[in-house]
């Protein structure tokens, strides 16, 4: 048989092999998979929300309209106004900016952290990973609210001090902005809370994946390691790992929404979920259209993180694949 | 013919909470050009751990605390790990036991295959696919261009093993280590795979080291056997003297118990009572004798060297054992069988 002879005729020929990865591969069972395709839409709507919403809204967040307080819903406001008659809609689509702002830096930050600690703790073994796997237990060992609210309660004040401090030093306006001490409040609180989920995950993956036979036998064939590490120890880790940050991104908005709900979240400008549905509480008796519309944006969301997460479970485990 | 594998005093232990358990205890063997030697023993009796000492596969609590493994006259103990990487999978090849997780899941089987070719070999990835195709025919796995499309999973475990045997011995290694690579299959399979295995060596001339606990594929395969204890070798010898008269009492208690179609019906077959020592000194004193039949005063006193048996029908034959058991051959058939 010669390299001539296996060319390729057809779209199922050797050199298609070569090119049909596990990442096409793991694609193709994700489009067939209709709760994924269906939970990829909002999220997708969510993303373009969060770039494009101030373009999009009808209203201003902030434009108040006082002729049409706490108005039902209606043709000019889609979701009805609140009690200093804001549009709903307006504020919910700007809200995106804040859930999508919540979710991917403090997943991303909480991932890095999870990541570092993760692969030290598996890799070096010993201290290290007694070490890792004592402050994961630490943390998972407090409530996640209270954690924040401390976290909040103790260094808001130094912070915003802190800040003042430094304007007054340097007369730089960035330090006249406490928003910056809420976001890195948040974002902190969140990361704090969600690392040790990541950390452990990861070392875990990194023992069990470590000592199985085709790492073994790739080592045998003389395979250097920086190509065991990405063809055989990173692929089948990365399975549990993207199912887990797309469940977490989720998770990330709906802390932050309890967050907000206790009044330690963002107090941004721009308006979050988390702040209208606890504003809106207040009233749902009367205006429950205050509380539904961030509560339902709230429920689609996480539950198409949820979905979209099942979906690349499936599709990332080729043994779950059938002939 | 010339010797192409020589490991001298093999040393290698596993550190453990206290202190250190002693895997390979001096093992020294030659294998020939083309040859093929079988290592019989339990599960724990430093098989394993030898042959991954040979290519240094151990794991992190294992170190080689002595010895040499010399292929053709070159350390591998020496070499640093670029080097060694390029005897692993160029030189030496090696099979494991459980083909069903020696494929990474996540790889289809081409890609997987060719890896070892680019790496070593310097192939371009369609020179790679092209050859692994060829292999996969080789080894018994028709429509191989086809098949490299698709994943591990999509194998039976007898397929797979040989898809292992294929990737091992595509860069025409010198050796070909096949770690039990028979025992997570069915009968027929094993059979089939010992003779691809036969006909591969026949064809290519790679040596083999052939690991197992089962006495009946030896026969057909080996040409020398090495019967290891306890991280020690108790016996060695070409494989007709070694069935024909076996000198150490592990050796003559392992055929004991392996069913025979000429024995007489109705007879037990004999089984060794316990199991081999996890050793946490050096012994001074023969590792086997707390379930050795044998036994005499000195077996407690002193460990036996391997050393030339006496009357042997072959100058090869060496075994590690202070009784001529040949003497003791009546008294010791009611011993075996009331132990």
């Amino acid at each position: 048989m010669t390299t001539q002879e296996i060319t390729p005729t057809d779209d199922f020929g050797i050199a298609e092999a070569s090119r049909t990865n596990l990442w096409k591969d793991a694609f193709a069972r994700l489009a067939a998979n209709k709760l994924a395709v269906i939970g990829i839409i909002p999220i997708v709507l969510l993303f373009f929300i969060a770039i494009f919403g101030p373009y999009l809204t009808p209203y201003d967040f902030l434009a108040q309209d006082f002729t049409a307080r706490l108005a039902a819903p209606s043709s000019e406001h889609w979701l009805g106004t609140d009690e200093l008659g804001r549009d709903v809609f307006s504020r919910i689509l700007y809200g995106a900016r804040t859930a999508v702002a919540v979710g991917l830096v403090s997943t991303a930050i909480s991932l890095i952290v999870g990541l570092i600690m993760g692969s030290l703790a598996g890799y070096l073994g010993g201290r290290v990973d007694m070490l890792v796997v004592w402050l994961t237990d630490m943390t998972r060992s407090m409530p996640a609210l209270l954690l924040a609210i401390v976290i909040n309660l103790t260094l808001k004040v130094p912070l915003e001090a802190w800040m003042e401090q430094m304007y007054l030093a340097t007369k730089n306006g960035f330090f006249r902005q406490t928003m910056w001490v809420d976001l890195v409040l948040v974002f902190g609180a969140l990361a704090l809370i969600q690392w040790p989920g990541y950390a452990r995950l990861i070392r875990g993956q990194i023992l069990s994946i470590r000592s199985r036979n085709y790492v073994l036998a790739a080592r045998a064939l003389g395979m250097p390691t920086g190509r065991i590490l990405t063809r055989y120890v990173i692929p089948n880790a990365m399975g549990p790992l993207i199912v887990a940050v797309s469940a977490g991104l989720g998770g990330a908005m709906v802390l932050e929404s309890a967050f907000s709900f206790l009044g330690v979240g963002v107090q941004l400008p721009i308006p979050s979920w988390g702040k209208m549905i606890s504003d809106g509480l207040r009233m749902w008796q009367t205006h429950p259209y205050l509380l539904a519309g961030p509560a339902v944006m709230m429920a689609i969301i996480t539950v198409s993180f949820a979905w979209l997460g099942d979906g690349l479970n499936d599709a990332l485990n080729p043994r779950q694949w059938g002939g | 013919m010339s010797v192409l594998l020589d490991v001298q005093d093999l040393q290698t232990r596993f550190q453990v909470r206290k202190g250190f358990v002693y895997a390979v205890n001096g093992v020294s063997f030659q294998l020939d050009q083309g040859d093929t030697l079988a290592v019989v023993g339990e599960s724990g009796c430093g098989k394993s751990v030898t042959m991954l000492s040979l290519v240094r596969l151990l794991p992190p609590a294992a170190s080689i605390e002595s010895g040499q493994v010399l292929l053709r006259g070159e350390d591998l103990l020496q070499l640093n790990l670029r080097q060694l990487r390029d005897v692993r999978g160029g030189e030496i090849g090696m099979i494991f036991q459980d083909p069903m997780t020696s494929l990474n899941p996540f790889i289809n089987i081409g890609t997987q295959m060719a890896e070892p070719l680019i790496y070593h070999r310097g192939m371009s990835k369609s020179e790679a696919l092209a050859r692994s195709a060829e292999l996969l025919e080789m080894v018994g796995i028709p429509d191989g261009e086809a098949r490299l499309r698709e994943y591990p999973h999509q194998f039976s475990g007898g397929m797979r093993q040989r898809v292992m045997i294929a990737m091992s011995m595509s860069c025409e290694p010198a050796v070909l280590i096949a770690d039990e690579p028979t025992t997570a299959l069915d009968v027929t399979i094993q059979a089939q795979i010992v003779e691809l295995v036969k006909e591969l060596r026949d064809r290519s001339g790679v040596a083999v080291i052939w690991i197992t606990h089962d006495l009946s594929v030896v026969a057909g395969i080996a040409d020398r056997v090495i019967v290891m204890y306890a991280g020690y070798i108790v016996e060695e010898a070409p494989v007709d003297a070694l069935f024909e008269d076996p000198r150490h009492p592990y050796t003559v208690g392992l055929m004991g118990a392996l069913p025979s179609l000429a024995g007489e019906t109705g007879t037990r077959l004999t089984t060794i009572g316990g199991s081999p020592p996890d050793l946490v000194d050096l012994p001074d004193f023969c590792p086997f004798h707390p379930r050795c039949p044998y036994a005499i005063d000195r077996c407690r006193k002193e460990n036996p060297m391997l050393e030339p048996v006496i009357d042997a029908s072959d100058g090869g034959h060496r075994a590690a054992c202070w009784v001529d058991i040949r003497e003791v051959e009546l008294e010791a058939g009611a011993a075996a069988g009331s132990v």
